[in-house]
């Protein structure tokens, strides 16, 4: 499995993402934050972006790379739908990001931030987990 | 937690400091025998939690549209003392001065439902609404500077809005002391293309026709005559420039609390102390937001009126289109109170609350398929919630759990069979607002009302409903 919501809140949305190593794991969390922003499926890859994002572990460079990601919706005007970590260790990582321009007809919700609610990055047998709360 | 909760009377229940050692006031939640038996205990955990801040000011006080939010539930509201106090990117939330803007028409619910299909579809198109909508203007930094600093100044200098509007305006649309230095680049770029603009999720613009009207006194001093007019009520914020100055001011103020050694029972309530760097700063930055949600509703205003003047094919002065007021919720305030009969400057915190000062009006939304409430501030607010009320309806699902449950091709077209004309950017949308995702407001609106902290003045129901 790549990542799973999960119903905890009353007010907001809340999900898990796996991965067999720190590049799947963020790679997957993307996704499943994309999956919320926009309808994934339906954006194309027209355009990428290179993004890199510091972080003093590996928690809190997933904090901050989803963090990244919300921002540029709003800077860029884009929606994204593919994911590549071209370089990672515990404090950088270094993506390749795959989208297009945003068209709110194929948008799903604002994501107003990551929050510290329950947020959990460990690693486990198979590799590594997070779960990640946002605010929409 | 919930059990601890006394009852004082029919609308009012104190949750006494000796429930938990480490509380240092009480907690109070307004709230009728349905609402309180609704409230999740877990919501009620979290008053507690910040009724163990340093220089809180008793109560903690739980509205009746309480939920279960990020360190404080949304309908809530905290008042710290302006020297020994904190001040909370946390108390505040992430949609900074997410308001209401209720305009009035001399129009009546007749002449605008025979437009509707032409009215709303108009208003989708000239009002960017939902995620990744591209906005209409393109401000110079300097025109992002002075919206931040001077808020609605800017679009009553630019002709967006009147002075009257202005007036008409919680704080006159500009917070004093905001000041842009506080603000982070990357919230700035986050809100220079988006001013102008609805978003998305439960924020939305709704036409409403008057159903009631209670206090006819009250009405008619805001221009409301009689059951049929038409309303239009406008629901949005700060955008991504709010949300990242909470996300920078949340950061900012984790390193705070263990500079200045305050124990959090949440670390989601961080903070810093009223008079430090970080507290200052924080509410100097959360000014800038404010005024920028001033400014974004005015500006939508002017395009509200002039899709009314294509449809209509008259003058917006001549539909009486004016603002009854417009409101903030989650914002924080610095406001003189009156405690234990000792006048006394306090940092206010409202998060999902709208201010009831006395004979001022309270808007109180409903969901899409419900009614809303316009009210009027009260002294018994003044006395028992720091001049608060509630903001909505307030949830009872998650959104996922809505969208999970309730199909929005559906929800549109029971919407349509009751007279209500929907349009949203996709029909997840709708699904993740489906009224039956809320509490039931009429409960809200009556604990509000019965406790004292706001009456009813008037009671619209939705024509039609924009959604991003």
């Amino acid at each position: 499995m790549k990542y799973r919501f999960i119903d905890d809140l009353t007010s907001d949305v809340m999900f898990e993402a796996y991965g067999k190593d720190l590049k799947e794991v963020f790679e997957n969390s993307a996704r499943a934050l994309f999956s919320v922003i926009c309808q994934i499926e339906k954006i194309g890859k027209t355009e990428n972006k290179i993004i890199e994002v510091r972080g003093r572990n590996p928690g809190e460079l997933m904090f901050n790379w989803l963090q990244e990601l919300i921002s540029t919706v709003d800077i860029d005007m884009m929606f994204f739908s593919e994911f590549r970590i071209v370089e990672i260790n515990e404090k950088y990582l270094k993506a390749e990001i795959y989208g297009e321009e945003s068209d709110p007809s194929k948008g799903g919700t604002v994501v107003k931030a990551v929050t510290n609610y329950k947020y959990l990055f460990e690693k486990t047998d198979k590799g590594y987990k997070t779960r990640v709360s946002l605010d929409i | 937690m919930k059990e601890n909760l006394e009852k004082i009377n029919k609308f009012e229940w104190n949750l006494p400091k000796k429930s938990r050692k480490e509380m240092r006031v009480d907690a109070r939640v307004i709230a009728n025998q349905k609402i309180m038996d609704a409230i999740e205990d877990a919501a009620v955990q979290q008053l507690t939690n910040v009724a163990c801040l340093p220089g809180v000011v008793n109560p903690v006080v739980g509205l009746p549209d309480m939920h279960w939010g990020y360190g404080l539930p949304m309908g809530a509201v905290s008042a710290f003392d302006d020297q020994d106090g904190v001040i909370s990117a946390g108390l505040c939330g992430f949609d900074i001065n997410c308001g209401i803007n209720l305009i009035r028409t001399n129009l009546s619910s007749d002449d605008v439902r025979k437009e509707a299909d032409r009215l709303v579809p108009s208003l989708f198109k000239a009002i960017p609404s939902g995620v990744g909508a591209k906005g209409r203007l393109r401000l110079s930094p300097d025109d992002l500077e002075e919206v931040l600093k001077h808020g609605i100044n800017w679009a009553v200098d630019r002709g967006y809005i009147t002075k009257e509007d202005q007036d008409r305006t919680e704080e006159m649309g500009c917070m004093e002391d905001a000041d842009p230095g506080k603000v982070s680049d990357l919230a700035k770029k986050r809100g220079s293309p988006q001013l102008g603009t609805l978003g998305a999720g439960n924020h939305f613009l709704e036409i409403q026709e008057v159903t009631h009207v209670f206090d006819k006194n009250a009405a008619k001093s805001w221009g409301i005559e009689k059951p049929g007019q038409v309303l239009i009520m406008l629901h949005c914020g700060s955008r991504g420039l709010g949300h990242q100055i909470a996300t920078d001011y949340l950061k900012i103020q984790e390193q705070a609390v263990k500079k200045y050694n305050i124990w959090l029972p949440d670390s989601q309530l961080a903070c810093a102390p009223v008079n430090s760097k970080e507290g200052q700063d924080f509410f100097a930055a959360m000014k800038c937001a404010a005024n920028y949600s001033f400014t974004n509703r005015a500006v939508m205003t002017k395009w509200i009126r002039e899709v009314f003047e294509r449809v209509f094919s008259r003058g917006w002065e001549s539909m009486d289109m004016k603002t009854i007021y417009a409101i903030a919720h989650n914002i924080v305030k610095y406001e003189e109170h009156k405690v234990n009969g000792e006048k006394r400057q306090l940092y206010v915190h409202r998060k999902g609350a709208t201010r009831s000062f006395p004979d001022t009006p309270v808007i109180i939304a409903g969901t899409m398929g419900t009614s809303s409430y316009l009210m009027k501030g009260s002294a018994k607010a003044m006395e028992i919630s720091f001049g608060s009320s509630a903001h909505g309806a307030g949830r009872a699902m998650s959104r996922h759990a809505a969208i999970k449950k309730f199909w929005g091709d559906k929800i549109k077209s029971e919407l349509l069979e009751r007279g209500i004309v929907s349009q949203a950017t996709s029909p997840k949308s709708l699904a993740e607002e489906a009224p039956l995702a809320y509490k039931d407001v009429e409960s809200v609106i009556d604990s509000v009302h019965g406790s004292g902290i706001s009456t009813k003045v008037a009671r619209m129901i939705p024509i039609g409903v924009i959604k991003g």
